[in-house]
């Protein structure tokens, strides 16, 4: 008990330099989370699809109704239109210059007018690309609600002349086509709005606030070198001459190091809560923000979480402490071992942009489970995955504990 | 008081020890030279209990401290290898953030009996009390090494297993372990010291050279160039 004593009070002594340690690290985390954030925040996709019109005359009626359709808001965003000539337009098509290459027919206003409706030539190119195949689907769209009117005026005609109302048929013309019209010029109309994040249940600022509080956890490793890395092997084995055993040396570094991580991660949250007191709008929206979802467990259940968390984590950095064995080693494998699996786990950019075979990885690391467990405290538990967080976390901190404790007694030498 | 009988010890295929034997009785004093990486070291971590030999037996006043079991393993009686030794290592066992207090209450779990010493007792002879409360990182080399000395004497130890304990002090501090040395051997403690210096030598009643794992008696007068030419 002695030696555990003297652990505690050496942490103690230590606790300062340590947090100013931390408080460095909480700044270039921080900053990553600030650039992680930017990056996510992108424009929608701008989508301009180049469409050639060839027309067969010279009629200004034509051209009219050209430019009309040309000028429509929900036309002028997606598309821009070139006159070209056909001979023109299919090579055009050919090279990729265009999307696609309407073909206008003579008298086509006219035509519509008339009731002749002529048809117009929609030529896609061979080699189908994003854009051409959003013209189709808008062209095929627009064509079945043409289709639509279309029945619906000659429905309206037929029931008219059976029930005797033709003088009424004009009125009804114009309903439909009213009806029509706001229908096909609200684009919204048409589409489902569904909203499809990378970061899944977790909003962007969920997401990096769960991913930024395991980097920290894991990169205090470094700033709590002090107490958990072995002591000399000089000591060790005097240690273990006088009956104090490798397992209690390792549980006495392992006790500091999870009350150090503990501490700074406590002092981390009181500062983030005084800062949000001073700003008490920044604070309630931000807090609206973070926490959202159902499911969250109560509260002791959350402090368990939490608890959890530090357990996995200090064992982790414990046995990277035993494994590397000295202060630069240690701190360079912390650090590249953390980076990587959080990379990995879709810490830095949502694993589901990573390739396949490094998001199959990054699922089952110790990482990606403290990211799910924390997301899950702000975003609220999918049905099972609670339960799969913890086991998670309980199996690497037994793996880590194993090895830890194995190395620490190999490396003893003692009697 | 020390019967070492047929010790060998290896690392790997390597044999670091090759059947040492020696004795030494009480108030003696056991001198061992020997090349740098020949096994004075090994044979100290033997000794202390901190490197399980491959073959041998040890026995310190009587009691067998390491012997071979009926299952032909080698087994360290743990409390005779504690109570019976002190041992100081050449690295120091020390933790540097805390005060020379604090480390030696790890080694000292009665406090009133550190304070006696500290204040009249062996602890006082090595002058330790000038400089507890210092922080151990802030201590000089020969500070450190009489810190050392002192951990190594918690508990009274009938014999004391000194591994070079003047490398890279200055003279005071060699004459001042010298004096403490010397204090010890007359009160009937037996030393086991290994050592390149001769000033410690002087102290020693045998000396042993150590060459290639194996151990030999050495005229006990013989200095300087003499000694050297045996490793």
């Amino acid at each position: 008990m002695q030696y555990l004593y003297l652990e505690i009070k050496k942490t103690i002594k230590l606790f300062p330099r340590m947090l100013l340690q931390a408080i460095l690290l909480m700044m270039l985390i921080s900053v990553i989370a600030f650039c992680g954030v930017k990056s996510m925040e992108r424009e929608p996709l701008a989508v301009n699809v180049e469409i050639g019109v060839a027309t067969k005359e010279d009629n200004w009626m034509t051209h009219m109704a050209l430019s009309y359709v040309e000028n429509m808001e929900s036309v002028s965003q997606l598309c821009h239109f070139v006159q070209v000539s056909e001979e023109e337009g299919l090579s055009l098509l050919e090279h990729g210059e265009i999307a696609v290459l309407i073909v206008l027919p003579e008298q086509l206003v006219e035509g519509i007018m008339n009731g002749q409706n002529p048809s117009v030539d929609v030529i896609f190119p061979k080699d189908v690309r994003l854009e051409a195949m959003l013209f189709r689907e808008l062209t095929e769209s627009g064509a079945g609600l043409l289709q639509v009117a279309q029945a619906q005026i000659y429905g309206a005609i037929d029931t008219a002349k059976a029930y005797d109302l033709t003088e009424r048929l004009s009125v009804i013309e114009a309903d439909i086509d009213s009806y029509n019209l706001a229908f096909a010029l609200d684009r919204l109309a048409m589409y489902d709005e569904e909203a499809v994040s990378a970061t899944g249940r977790m909003s962007v600022l969920q997401y990096y606030a769960a991913s930024g509080v395991v980097i920290f956890l894991f990169l205090t490793g470094m700033a709590v070198y002090p107490v958990m890395q072995r002591e000399n092997p000089a000591f060790r084995r005097q240690l273990t001459r006088n009956g104090t055993g490798a397992l209690w040396q390792s549980f006495c570094r392992w006790l500091c190091g999870f009350i150090c991580i503990g501490l700074l991660m406590c002092v981390a949250w009181v500062l983030i809560s005084v800062v949000t007191s001073l700003m008490p709008g920044v604070g309630k929206h931000l807090t609206s923000m973070l926490i959202s979802g159902r499911n969250h467990g109560t509260l002791s259940a959350r402090i368990g979480i939490v608890l959890l968390m530090l357990v996995t984590v200090t064992t982790f950095i414990s046995m990277i402490y035993s494994i590397a064995g000295s202060k630069t080693g240690s701190i360079l494998l912390i650090f590249l071992l953390s980076v990587l699996m959080i990379y990995l786990s879709g810490g830095f950019v949502p694993s589901v942009l990573l390739p396949q075979v490094m998001r199959a990885v990054g699922e089952v690391l110790p990482s990606a489970y403290l990211i799910r467990a924390f997301g899950g405290l702000l975003a609220g538990y999918r049905d099972g995955a609670l339960g799969q967080s913890i086991a998670g976390m309980c199996i690497y901190t037994a793996v880590f504990g194993a090895v830890g404790y194995c190395i620490d007694w190999r490396k003893n030498d003692a009697v | 008081m020390i019967a070492v009988t047929d010790i060998t010890s290896s690392y790997g295929r390597r044999r670091i020890l090759n059947g040492v034997s020696f004795t030494a009785g009480q108030g003696e004093c056991v001198g061992i030279v020997g090349a740098n990486g020949c096994g004075k070291s090994t044979l100290m971590s033997v000794l202390a209990g901190t490197l399980k030999p491959s073959s041998g037996t040890v026995i310190y006043g009587g009691r067998t401290a390491w012997s071979k079991t009926g299952a032909g393993r080698m087994h360290g009686d743990r409390d005779v290898l504690r109570t019976m030794t002190g041992y100081v290592p050449q690295e120091n066992p020390l933790i540097p953030e805390l005060s020379v207090y604090d480390n030696l209450r790890l080694w000292y779990p009665d406090h009133r009996i550190l304070r006696q010493e500290l204040e009249q007792g062996f602890l006082s002879l090595l002058g330790i009390d000038d400089f507890c409360s210092k922080q151990v990182s802030k201590l000089s080399g020969g500070m450190k090494k009489r810190v050392s000395i002192a951990i190594a004497m918690a508990g009274m130890p009938q014999i004391l297993l000194l591994d070079e304990p003047s490398a890279a002090l200055d003279l005071v501090c060699k004459e001042d372990i010298r004096t403490y040395l010397q204090a010890y051997l007359r009160r009937g403690g037996t030393v086991v010291i290994t050592t390149h210096e001769e000033s410690e030598l002087a102290l020693c009643n045998k000396i042993y050279v150590m060459k290639n794992g194996y151990l030999s008696q050495a005229d006990n007068h013989l200095r300087g160039e003499a000694l050297v030419r045996l490793f």
